[in-house]
């Protein structure tokens, strides 16, 4: 798909924009252009050309344009006048005799300096356009034209055409184009005076030979004779050293000479330049390409070429089920076992933590399913008075976990939840107190490490040994507490 | 074949919290995919994602909620299907979720069983620091009930306390033997490239899709990396072309030497924001950091002499301290004999062009003038400063909530970076100040486009330090 001239003016516009002044906000427009689909050239294009109108720098560019072509207008005006003027000034009023070298010098003397330099450019790395005529065009139109793009716009132009490998080419349409119009009204200007008006031509000098002079005019006149423009005979041009009275037929030899030359070495060339900048400009426009690799075009690419889209979620989230550590367990004070139990505990975790306190049963490490079904058997017989469940600080709470320690304090007169390992390493210490606290823990049911949990167990056997010796209530119920747990 | 059913679609299944969504938004290189706390059951429901190939979709991902409650839910398939009748695992699991439990209290695993049914295989994340436990056992055994491949992939493995070998011996034993490491904070260069390929291994009907998919990935960090190469050539060239001429009065060439730093410093900050953008990171990404960077000195100024000196270089000149830190005078004479083939080049190829400019100098020349330019010293840094930036956003995954460590520069090129002659298009900026975009002076040239391209491929090949391409590795952050 080819896009215009305009929509890449745009596109480095809005980019010389958003690197001086920072990102405009494009949600809307990234959207449609990632919608209308596209290589990532062809979106950054859709991307500039939205923008642009939100923005007016359409309307800016238009009315850029617009003024561009009427100094270009009146550059065409100058150019034709002075061509004529030039004209003029070369031969003159009539009045007195034309000095050839003179007048060729007068019609062809700027423009072959000027063709030179443009020539030279080419081998010049300072990267100029080698057209004074286009860089005045261009600055005239940047002061005359008013807008708040009014800085950017030429800048992106001169930026674009220059990284196309256009400026020297569009430099040169402009530039040769109005040569050429001055040359051809020089033309005109000249045929009509020769035409009109009677002309004696002369050569005149102090220092050199005639046939010097018989070589010059023969060497100018060599390429213009090709295309039909008559050559003077020797005899004549060494007659027209001023002395002699030359016939009618010489005068209008030497201007037809004149006029060949005008064409051959004045209008041809810049015709010439013109056709190679004209096609080297077609062909280069064809061929207009982003370089999505300058900043503030490389930085979108994920915003309009994503790797990804978001296909949305299946259902809403669902309440997080209820798990409450509630329900605790009837046993009368004094009666039951102490248990101390690990949870899911790495196999690198000592167990027990400390050595076990006399009076409290170790239930060990606890992991599998069948482990599981075989303590909570345990518990359902003979429920704990006091039950210390160690977990892994570690680990993330998960709810299977949770769901276990919430039947296991339904099944224990008292229930404390210590984390290991008990160094100072925070680990995911927040994660558990905040699930276990959701799921029904009081703050007291949380010691802060197993030196307190350790010492609370201890506590509560002593105080459980105490009641069960002084009670003889139940004392068998004590006495029948398993000595070892199934691990 | 149809098109839809090329799109291969996999779900990402694992015990909850072990980054799921990580993974996910590491894949995607969208930082703002779904949620990620470190809590669990962040995400409670199933999102989609589809990873494009030059806008079709070759690949759909889905996110689902973390598996929690696998041994409960393993007891309960047993009361539903009591062990020994005679029903396969996906109608076992269909079983599952026709009954009302499945809505219930394991809803969220439910969800997750439905996706996996749904799609062609399953990744299984792993938290490599984890133990491993019987529950995840459990849960494994049920995910493979559905009867699709599951790929595990270990995640967190570059965090030190990782249990890489207890989870590959485990998973050998429930014949799970393909499996990848792919740390979603600081994945490998190679990690999408391992996942794909083993992926590939285990849906041979789909491994043409991961092979384009695989190329597809290389080829767009290929590009990130070009482009962000690009993007600090650029900053560079505006940097060392920048030149500021000023009145000798102390006064004035203080004001000059703060202007100075300011608009390096502001091109600087301008080069990180755009690298962030290209890499799709945002300093939004980021609220507690004002600056998303750490380590080597980012908080330190650009200009501070404590600043280049932990970097081993050292400010010329004598003015390495006070106000005009990293500023150098040029008495012009310096700047034109340095730029003289440009500068005549411009005068004689068209002495408009340059005249005006070159006028400008002249005169500001007689009228005892200086230039202040960014110090050699300077320059350097930026470039390591930046090329760092570019290695460490390469190796981040965007699943990455910390700020941007930037890994050690004393690297084995920075005797390159500190000693060898800076590249050509450097010096040759240096004498054209219309190069840079700083000032009103700009104007773009073909060469200077040129050069940028030329510094980019030469930063790559010679000042790009290899150790920072692939070896150390930023501090992990859980």
């Amino acid at each position: 798909m080819a896009h215009s001239f305009d929509e890449h003016w745009l596109l480095e516009t809005l980019r010389l924009r958003e690197s001086l002044w920072g990102p405009l906000e494009d949600s809307a427009e990234a959207g449609r252009a990632r919608a209308q689909g596209g290589d990532f050239s062809t979106r950054l294009l859709t991307r500039a050309r939205l923008l642009a109108r939100r923005e007016q720098v359409d309307d800016n560019l238009a009315g850029w344009r617009q003024m561009a072509r009427v100094v270009l207008l009146l550059f065409m005006i100058v150019a034709l006048v002075a061509g004529g003027a030039a004209a003029a000034g070369a031969l003159g009023s009539g009045g007195q005799s034309v000095n050839l070298a003179v007048a060729v010098t007068a019609l062809l003397g700027l423009n072959a300096i000027t063709f030179l330099i443009w020539v030279v450019s080419f081998f010049m790395q300072a990267g100029t356009s080698g057209s004074l005529l286009t860089n005045i065009w261009f600055r005239l139109t940047r002061r005359l034209a008013r807008g708040p793009n009014a800085a950017l716009l030429p800048r992106a132009l001169l930026e674009l055409l220059t990284r196309q490998g256009l400026s020297r080419w569009a430099a040169g349409v402009v530039s040769h184009g109005l040569w050429v119009l001055a040359l051809l009204s020089m033309l005109a200007t000249l045929l009509a005076m020769l035409a009109t008006r009677r002309y004696t031509f002369l050569w005149e000098t102090t220092l050199l030979s005639p046939d010097t002079f018989v070589q010059v005019v023969h060497a100018l006149g060599w390429l213009p004779s090709l295309l039909g423009f008559a050559q003077p005979a020797a005899d004549t041009i060494r007659a027209s050293g001023g002395q002699q009275i030359l016939p009618e037929s010489a005068h209008a030899l030497w201007s037809t000479w004149l006029l060949g030359v005008v064409v051959v070495y004045g209008l041809l060339p810049r015709v010439m330049a013109l056709l190679l900048s004209v096609v080297i400009m077609r062909r280069r426009l064809k061929r207009l390409a982003v370089d999505p690799s300058l900043p503030g075009l490389a930085e979108l690419h994920d915003r309009l070429m994503p790797a990804s889209v978001n296909t949305g979620i299946d259902a809403a989230a669902a309440e997080p089920a209820a798990t409450a550590l509630s329900g605790l367990a009837e046993i009368p004070t004094g009666h039951g076992p102490h248990y101390l139990m690990g949870l899911e505990l790495p196999p690198d975790q000592n167990w027990p933590p400390q050595p076990v306190p006399t009076g409290i049963t170790d239930l060990g490490v606890i992991d599998s399913r069948e482990e599981r079904h075989r303590m909570l058997n345990t518990l359902r017989h003979h429920p704990a008075q006091s039950l210390l469940v160690c977990c892994d600080a570690r680990q993330t709470p998960d709810r299977g976990t949770l769901a276990l320690l919430k039947e296991l304090a339904s099944l224990a007169g008292e229930m404390r939840v210590a984390l290991l390992p008990d160094n100072g390493l925070q680990a995911r210490r927040p994660q558990w107190r905040q699930q276990l606290l959701q799921a029904g823990c009081t703050p007291e049911q949380m010691p802060a490490d197993i030196t307190s949990a350790y010492a609370w167990m201890e506590t509560t056997a002593q105080a459980g040994a105490a009641t069960s010796a002084s009670s003889v209530v139940q004392p068998g119920r004590a006495a029948n507490a398993p000595p070892g747990a199934p691990a | 074949m149809n098109a839809s059913s090329q799109v291969l679609r996999l779900a990402v299944v694992g015990h909850t919290n072990t980054g799921k969504t990580s993974l996910l938004r590491t894949l995607t290189r969208d930082p703002s995919f779904g949620e990620v706390m470190d809590r669990p059951g962040t995400t409670r429901h199933v999102e989609g994602v589809r990873l494009l190939i030059e806008g079709s979709t070759a690949v759909e991902l889905f996110d689902t909620p973390g598996m929690e409650d696998g041994m409960a839910l393993l007891d309960y398939l047993d009361t539903l299907v009591p062990p020994g009748t005679r029903l396969d695992g996906p109608a076992r699991i269909q079983r599952f979720l026709d009954s009302p439990e499945s809505l219930r209290r394991f809803e969220q695993e439910a969800r997750v069983l439905r996706k996996l049914l749904d799609c062609d295989a399953g990744l299984y994340v792993v938290d490599a620091r984890d133990p491993v436990l019987a529950k995840h056992r459990d849960e494994l055994a049920v995910l493979a009930s559905c009867g699709h491949p599951l790929l595990p992939v270990l995640n967190f493995t570059h965090s030190p306390d990782h249990r890489i070998d207890e989870w590959r011996s485990a998973l050998a034993r429930l014949g799970l033997h393909a499996i990848v490491e792919f740390d979603t904070i600081a994945p490998s260069l190679d990690g999408e490239d391992q996942l794909y390929d083993k992926l590939a291994l285990l849906l041979d009907t789909h491994a043409p899709t991961l092979r384009a998919l695989r190329r597809d990935v290389a080829d767009q960090r290929r590009q990130r990396r070009l482009d962000g190469l690009g993007i600090v050539a650029e900053m560079l060239l505006d940097i060392a072309a920048l030149r500021l001429s000023s009145p000798p009065d102390e006064d004035s060439l203080q004001a000059s030497a703060k202007e100075l730093q300011r608009l390096a410093r502001q091109r600087e900050q301008r080069c990180i924001d755009t690298l962030l953008k290209r890499y799709n990171f945002r300093p939004a990404d980021f609220p507690s950091h004002a600056l998303p960077l750490q380590g080597e000195r980012w908080d330190m100024d650009l200009f501070h002499p404590q600043a280049l000196k932990e970097v081993g270089l050292h400010l010329g000149k004598g003015m390495a301290a006070g106000a005009m830190a990293g500023a150098t005078l040029d008495m012009f004479t310096a700047g034109i004999s340095l730029g003289a083939a440009t500068l005549l080049g411009a005068a004689a190829g068209g002495l408009w062009q340059g005249a005006d400019k070159l006028g400008r100098r002249l005169l500001g020349r007689l009228k005892g003038y200086q230039e202040l330019t960014v110090d050699d010293a300077v320059l350097r840094l930026l470039a390591m400063r930046e090329l760092a930036l570019i290695a460490a956003l390469e190796r981040r995954g965007h699943a990455a909530q910390g700020p941007i460590e930037i890994a050690s520069l004393v690297a084995d090129k920075a005797d390159t970076l500190r000693k060898e002659k800076l590249p050509e298009e450097l010096l040759e900026a240096r004498a054209s100040p219309e190069w840079s975009t700083l000032t009103d002076h700009y104007q773009p040239t073909a060469r200077r486009a040129q050069a940028v391209k030329r510094l980019a491929a030469e930063l790559d090949t010679s000042w790009m330090p290899e150790s920072l391409q692939m070896g150390t590795l930023p501090n992990h952050t859980g």
